[in-house]
C-alpha cells in the first residue's frame, strides 16, 4: 500500500477498490490487472478545491486509477522520489506531484502569507504563489530533475533556491526573502537575489538543479 | 578552511567563515549565516584575467559565496566532482567549473585551434593553486591516466579537464572520404602526450 521504486525514475504501486490512486494524466507507463483510468479535473476535493485550483491557475490535470491491480508511474524520465507521510502535511507544488493515494486529503493554499511585496517576489521568481498541500497517512511520488535531496530542519533556518525548492512537509515557516540590491539591477548580481527562507521543524526536499517545470 | 565534498549531483560547501568561489545561480539551497555577491569581471581574477577574457571570448560568472555555514551547490542535475591541488594545475573547459575555493587562481590559457573545431572558443580556463576544485560533468566523470609513450586521444566534445605534465594536439582525421560526407563523425580528436590525468564525461556536448 506504498509506492514501490523500480529504478530512480519509474515507481509501483497496488490498486484496489478503496485505494484508488490519483496520478498526473498521461503519467501511467503499464499496468497488470483489472485497472480503468478515468480524468478528474482539479484536485478532486469538493468545490473548495477547484476554486483553489483554478485560482492557483495549477491547471495539471489528474486521473484517477480504480480498479484491481498494480500500475506503473513515470513521467519524461523525471526522477522520482517517494515521500512517506505519518500523519503529516506535505507542502508541493502541483506541477511536481506525480501521483499519491486518494486518501490522502488535498487542499491548495498561498505560499507566502506576506501580502502584496510577497506576491510581487513570487512572480518575479516563477515561483508559483499557490501550493498543494496534502495530508494524512501515506505516500506521495514526486516529480524532480536529477533527484532531491532531504534536508531535516531542527529549529534552525535555511535559505532555498525558489527555482530548486520541490517541497516540504511539517510546519515551517516560509518567507520569500529578496536581496535585490544596486549590483543585481546593472545585471552584476550573483544570481541568488531571491530566497525561499525556511525555518521551523521539518524536511525540505530539494532538487539537484535549477529546472522549473 | 572552507571544505567541498560531492555527494552525486549535489556539492556540499562547508565555510567558516571564509570565501569560496561558485557558479553564479548554482546555489540551490544554504544554512547558516552566508552571502552570496557577484566576484566581479574576471571571475575574481582581477583586471588581467578580465582582459584576457575578454579577448578570448571565454566567459565565466562566478560569485562569491562569503559566510559560516553550509551550501549545496548544483547545476542543471550534471554531476559533481571535486579534484584536489596541491600547487598544481588543472586545465578544464570554463562550463564545467562548478566552486573553487579560496586558495586557487583561475586564469584563462589560449588552446589555438582546437577550441575552433570543437565551438568552445580560443581558450579554456586553468585552475591553479593549492585547494579544491568541484567540476560538473554530464554522466560519471571518468579519469583517464596519461604516462610517457602512451597517448590518450580523445573525443573534443567529450573532454572536461586535465591536470599534469599534458601536451595536446588536435588530430584530423580528414580524408577525402569525410569531404565527401561518409565520415565516421569523428573528424578531429585531442591527443595528449606527457604525464598526468584527462578527466572525460560519457556524453558529448
Amino acid at each position: 500500500m506504498s509506492f514501490e521504486q523500480i529504478n530512480s525514475k519509474v515507481v509501483r504501486t497496488e490498486v484496489a477498490p478503496g485505494r484508488e490512486v490519483i496520478a498526473r494524466r498521461g503519467s501511467m507507463l503499464g499496468y497488470e490487472g483489472q485497472v480503468t483510468f478515468r480524468p478528474i479535473s482539479g484536485q478532486g476535493q469538493g468545490i473548495g478545491g477547484m476554486i483553489g485550483s483554478a485560482l492557483a491557475g495549477e491547471s495539471t490535470s489528474n486521473m484517477v486509477a480504480e480498479g484491481q491491480g498494480k500500475v506503473i508511474y513515470g513521467f519524461r524520465g523525471l526522477h522520482v522520489t517517494v515521500v512517506e507521510l505519518g500523519n503529516e502535511t506535505l507542502t508541493v507544488e502541483a506541477s511536481r506531484l506525480l501521483a499519491y493515494h486518494a486518501h490522502l486529503s488535498v487542499g491548495v493554499e498561498m505560499i507566502a502569507q506576506g501580502g502584496i511585496r510577497q506576491a510581487v517576489a513570487g512572480a518575479m521568481t516563477g515561483q508559483g504563489l499557490f501550493t498543494s498541500k496534502i495530508s494524512g497517512v501515506g505516500t506521495v511520488a514526486l516529480l524532480s530533475h536529477g533527484g532531491t535531496v532531504e534536508l531535516p530542519l531542527n529549529g534552525e533556518q535555511i535559505g532555498v533556491d525558489p527555482q530548486a525548492y520541490v517541497g516540504h512537509t511539517g510546519a515551517l515557516n516560509v518567507d520569500l526573502k529578496a536581496a535585490v540590491g544596486f549590483r543585481d539591477l546593472v545585471g552584476r548580481g550573483s544570481g541568488e537575489a531571491f530566497q525561499l527562507q525556511l525555518s521551523g521543524h521539518g524536511r525540505v526536499y530539494v532538487q539537484a538543479s535549477e529546472e522549473k517545470f | 578552511m572552507a571544505s567541498l565534498s560531492a555527494h552525486k549531483k549535489m556539492l556540499h560547501a562547508d565555510l567558516t567563515g571564509d570565501t569560496i568561489r561558485a557558479a553564479q545561480g548554482s546555489m540551490v539551497a544554504y544554512t547558516g549565516q552566508v552571502t552570496f555577491k557577484n566576484a566581479g569581471m574576471g571571475g575574481g581574477g582581477g583586471l588581467r584575467a578580465a582582459l584576457r577574457q575578454r579577448v578570448a571570448g571565454e566567459s565565466i560568472n562566478l560569485m562569491e559565496c562569503q559566510g559560516q555555514g553550509r551550501v549545496y551547490i548544483a547545476q542543471s542535475a550534471l554531476d559533481v566532482t571535486v579534484v584536489g591541488l596541491s600547487n598544481d594545475k588543472l586545465t578544464v573547459e570554463s562550463e564545467h567549473i562548478l566552486a573553487v575555493t579560496d586558495g586557487l587562481k583561475l586564469d584563462v590559457q589560449f588552446s589555438g585551434l582546437r577550441g575552433m573545431t570543437s565551438g568552445q572558443g580560443l581558450a579554456t580556463t586553468s585552475v591553479s593553486g593549492t585547494g579544491q576544485c568541484a567540476i560538473t560533468s554530464d554522466g560519471p566523470l571518468i579519469g583517464l591516466a596519461v604516462v610517457p609513450g602512451q597517448p590518450l586521444v580523445v573525443d573534443p566534445d567529450a573532454y572536461v579537464a586535465g591536470t599534469g605534465n599534458l601536451q595536446m594536439n588536435l588530430v584530423s582525421g580528414v580524408t577525402w572520404r569525410s569531404v565527401m560526407g561518409e565520415s565516421g563523425g569523428e573528424p578531429f580528436s585531442l591527443r595528449f602526450e606527457g604525464q598526468g590525468t584527462v578527466y572525460i564525461q560519457p556524453a558529448e556536448r
